[in-house]
């Protein structure tokens, strides 16, 4: 069996208008999942992140370029490639009028299970999803969090082999969050594939297996976590908590040109681009200018490269 | 058919578990027939006698052409709504063609439009004695199946074409308001200054009343309702081109 999820191959999509000039909002995009991976699609605004969901998804037919989902083809044959799909689209899509029971139990129809097992299902999902107090509750009268909340629970009612989260966790409350990444492990870990884009990029650190970053509709980098901290091996993260925080240590930050700074309270943390014994000398440095009491120095996180990729980013092409 | 039934079930479910829709679709027109109409009656007694018919027989066509209209209407907010909250994208990545879903969202519009009709003839021949013509019962269902599915098409392109909710509700509401009182629903066009006449015979509305009040109590030429039915008909078929088209380029 292959064991390919999903495939793109030199995907274009310009949104052509008769006041603006074209958009190339996905610039030839080519990338494939393996099988029972969490993908994560990352970028800043306007990236093209939905837009390229958008296409794999059967919602928008590209201008040139194929996307296969497990093996079929986005354009040609959309309805087997949503026969195996789950989707959270961006906004907050919920059936207003319906209750949040009838939600989960109309998704469940659309996706062909009914009857007893539906109703099994959906006790279960609102069990998990802290949704019980709620299920006889019309999803109107229900705050955005909560929609949010049906929303996502809704694809935990099906075992489509492919689910496609786009910034599923906005509106959620931390601890909901934490449980929900929880179960999309699990569902990964049965062997379902997750692609998701996000902003949050801890989120990504955390969950995704493999991740590709995208900016003006393209590539800028692909890999698992750790690859990627390679790609920016001369990023660090220096933490220091002062006893008391040294009068000009904002200033004298500020000249080793961090890529990110944030002093709270006593505690100030840099990321740094410079070589391993350079950063060593910073700190011994910083570290005479007043008693420090603690010290962390490692690798770059996620959302230092994804600054610094940023930064690195092409110009527009059109 | 799976994906049809779907369909039924979500719309059903929407439609018959909120007390609010239900009125709109199947309690307003009637309240319509038995206050507006009776009343009418009562107060002017049989203006309508030159026609040979009394106001409420004459207002039962009326009726069914508002329940229709009014269910489109109903249906396109709807529409919008879903739209406006992206239920209806998400929809759009369920494992149904847009084809399919589009017939099961007439299908269900229909069956209401029936529904409310056979709750409208059966009450005004039971209760309000209007002598309702039996054999002409499948034309009028037929009228009843045409009517509902031009209206919706055409309150379908507005509610898929238009991003504003302010625009969207201003429109339909400006339809509703100058379809419906421009029109035979209330009052029969002959007794009406020309300019007036004019405009209303231009109304679909117009076609589809006067197709109803022929196949409910026979009232009008056969000749001209021939003519009238087969332009709402080309009405119904630009309406639902349109509508399909409006569909296929949601992205």
């Amino acid at each position: 069996m292959d064991d390919t999820a999903l495939e793109v191959q030199e995907l274009l999509k310009v949104y052509e208008s008769r006041r603006r000039p074209p958009v190339r909002a996905v610039d030839g995009m080519s990338f494939s999942v393996r099988r029972g991976e969490i993908f994560g699609l990352l970028g800043p605004n306007g990236a093209g992140k939905t837009t390229l969901l958008k296409i794999v998804t059967t919602l928008l037919r590209p201008t040139s370029g194929r996307a296969r989902v497990l093996g079929f083809d986005v354009v040609a044959q959309p309805l087997e490639v949503r026969r195996r799909i789950s989707v959270v689209v961006q906004e907050s899509a919920a059936e207003m009028f319906l209750t949040v029971r009838d939600n989960l139990l109309t998704f469940a129809r659309f996706h062909g299970l009914r009857g007893p097992e539906a109703g099994r299902r959906a006790e279960a999902v609102m069990e998990r999803f802290r949704l019980t107090p709620e299920a006889a509750r019309k999803v109107q009268d229900l705050s955005g969090g909560y929609r949010r909340r049906v929303q996502v629970a809704k694809m935990f009612m099906v075992d489509t082999p492919l689910m496609f989260l786009d910034e599923f966790s906005t509106g959620m409350d931390p601890i909901l969050k934490r449980a929900v990444l929880g179960y999309l492990r699990e569902e990964a870990a049965r062997g379902r594939t997750i692609v998701l884009t996000t902003q949050v990029l801890s989120e990504a650190e955390e969950l995704c297996d493999d991740i590709l970053i995208m900016n003006r509709g393209r590539e800028v980098a692909r890999g698992d976590l750790h690859a990627l901290k390679l790609l920016h091996r001369g990023l660090y993260e220096v933490a220091m908590t002062f006893e008391q925080l040294p009068v000009s240590i904002e200033t004298e930050l500020g000249r080793l040109h961090p890529v990110r700074m944030s002093i709270d309270q006593n505690t100030v943390e840099v990321a740094l681009k410079a070589d391993e014994a350079r950063v060593l000398e910073l700190v011994s440095e910083l570290a005479r200018k007043g008693h420090v009491l603690k010290v962390e120095v490692s690798g770059a996180s996620l959302e230092d490269i994804f600054i610094e990729l940023m930064k690195e980013g092409e110009a527009p092409r059109l | 058919m799976a994906a049809i039934t779907a369909v039924l079930y979500r719309e059903g479910k929407i439609r018959f578990t909120n007390l609010i829709w239900m009125f709109f679709d199947l309690f307003y027109p009637l309240i319509y027939f038995l206050l507006f109409g009776v009343m009418m009656n009562y107060t002017f007694g049989s203006p309508l006698a030159t026609l040979g018919v009394d106001y409420t027989s004459f207002f039962l066509a009326g009726v069914l052409g508002m329940a229709g209209f009014g269910i489109a209407t109903n249906t396109a907010w709807g529409f919008f709504s879903d739209r406006d909250n992206g239920i209806f994208y998400e929809m759009l990545t369920y494992p149904m063609s847009r084809a399919q879903f589009l017939v099961g969202k007439v299908l269900f519009n229909v069956l209401l439009a029936v529904l409310q009709a056979v709750i409208t003839v059966g009450l005004g021949a039971l209760w309000l004695r209007v002598p309702v013509r039996l054999e002409l019962l499948p034309l009028l269902l037929a009228g009843v199946v045409v009517g509902m599915v031009g209206w919706f098409f055409f309150f379908a392109i507005f509610a898929l074409r238009m991003r504003r909710n302010d625009a969207f509700n201003t429109v339909v509401n400006l339809f509703y308001f100058v379809f419906l009182f421009a029109s035979s629903v209330f009052y029969p066009l002959e007794l009406l200054p020309a300019w007036f006449r004019t405009a209303a015979r231009l109304n679909p509305l117009t076609w589809h009343v006067d197709l109803l009040r022929f196949s409910s109590i026979g009232l009008g030429d056969p000749l001209h309702i021939l003519v009238e039915a087969a332009a709402f008909v080309v009405f119904s078929l630009a309406a639902f081109a349109y509508g399909v088209r409006c569909l296929q380029r949601q992205e």
